[in-house]
């Protein structure tokens, strides 16, 4: 593996970790998500750019629009539950809790 | 070689601007470093040549989202903020880059690393930009996903308004 694979491969590991473990906000959380996809772009940028192939540049492009539709979701389901639940920790989120 | 030890510096830094984001600070202080990560992202890929890929980045991506989500940040006002001087973040910190370590160490990954910097130049008898042309094959020949794209950009401002509305017509909200 090279240097570079290895630092988009790392970023992408720390910030899926960063979204399992434990934590206060909500919003937390969608920042990793969004540096998950931060380290995808990258490594999909790389890629055509290593093997000289045109058309797979489109590919970031196309995974940045999906990844916008995708935050925008998250801050919306953020701010719903911030204004029923008065805020956004995630120990408020215990519906389901017995 | 100047140059590609450069590079390996920006890859560095990204690493680093993951991590201050994995070690869950303060949101406030996490938007810093997904900026930081964002910011190296877009010198790595110039440095690499594909202008356009990092200007999109640029754009779209720290101009448009994190924009969106540093006015989101205050929602998550908290009286005391843990920055990276806080014990607990820096705990986390640690931990996750030891976890990287052995995780390298384990995959075999320590035999084998070389540098791995590899540039674009113009291909073929036109002389384009690599990144140029390729997301130009976007409007012709990807025009099908193209309207997919935008069909589910136009789906989720429906589904924003669906999911913020309230007053007994929301799906989420109780009140």
């Amino acid at each position: 593996m090279s240097l570079m694979c290895l630092s988009y491969c790392s970023a992408f590991t720390l910030s899926s970790l960063g979204l399992t473990l434990h934590r206060t906000h909500l919003i937390s959380a969608l920042l990793c998500l969004e540096s998950m996809m931060l380290s995808m772009y990258i490594a999909l940028s790389v890629l055509p750019t290593e093997n000289q192939a045109a058309s797979l540049t489109l590919t970031p492009i196309l995974m940045l629009t999906f990844s916008a539709c995708e935050a925008g979701t998250g801050l919306a389901m953020l701010v719903a539950s911030t204004r029923t639940h008065g805020s956004d920790h995630l120990h408020n989120l215990n519906l389901l809790q017995c | 070689m100047v140059m590609t030890y450069f590079v390996f510096f920006l890859g560095v830094c990204f690493v680093f601007g993951a991590l201050a984001v994995a070690s869950n600070p303060s949101p406030y202080y996490g938007v810093v470093g997904l900026v930081l990560g964002s910011v190296v992202g877009c010198g790595w890929l110039m440095s690499l040549g594909v202008s356009f890929i990092s200007l999109v980045l640029f754009m779209v991506y720290l101009g448009g989202m994190l924009v969106v989500f540093v006015y989101s940040v205050a929602l998550a006002a908290d009286p005391f903020p843990e920055a990276w001087g806080n014990w607990r973040v820096v705990g986390c910190g640690v931990g996750l880059i030891l976890l990287l370590f052995v995780g390298v160490v384990i995959g075999g990954g320590v035999g084998c690393l070389s540098l791995g910097v590899g540039t674009v130049d113009s291909g073929g008898v036109v002389s384009v930009r690599l990144d140029f042309s390729g997301v130009s094959m976007f409007y012709f020949y990807g025009v099908g996903m193209f309207f997919v794209a935008g069909w589910g950009l136009l789906l989720t401002l429906f589904v924003v308004l669906e999911l913020v509305r309230g007053l007994s017509r929301g799906a989420i909200r109780a009140v």
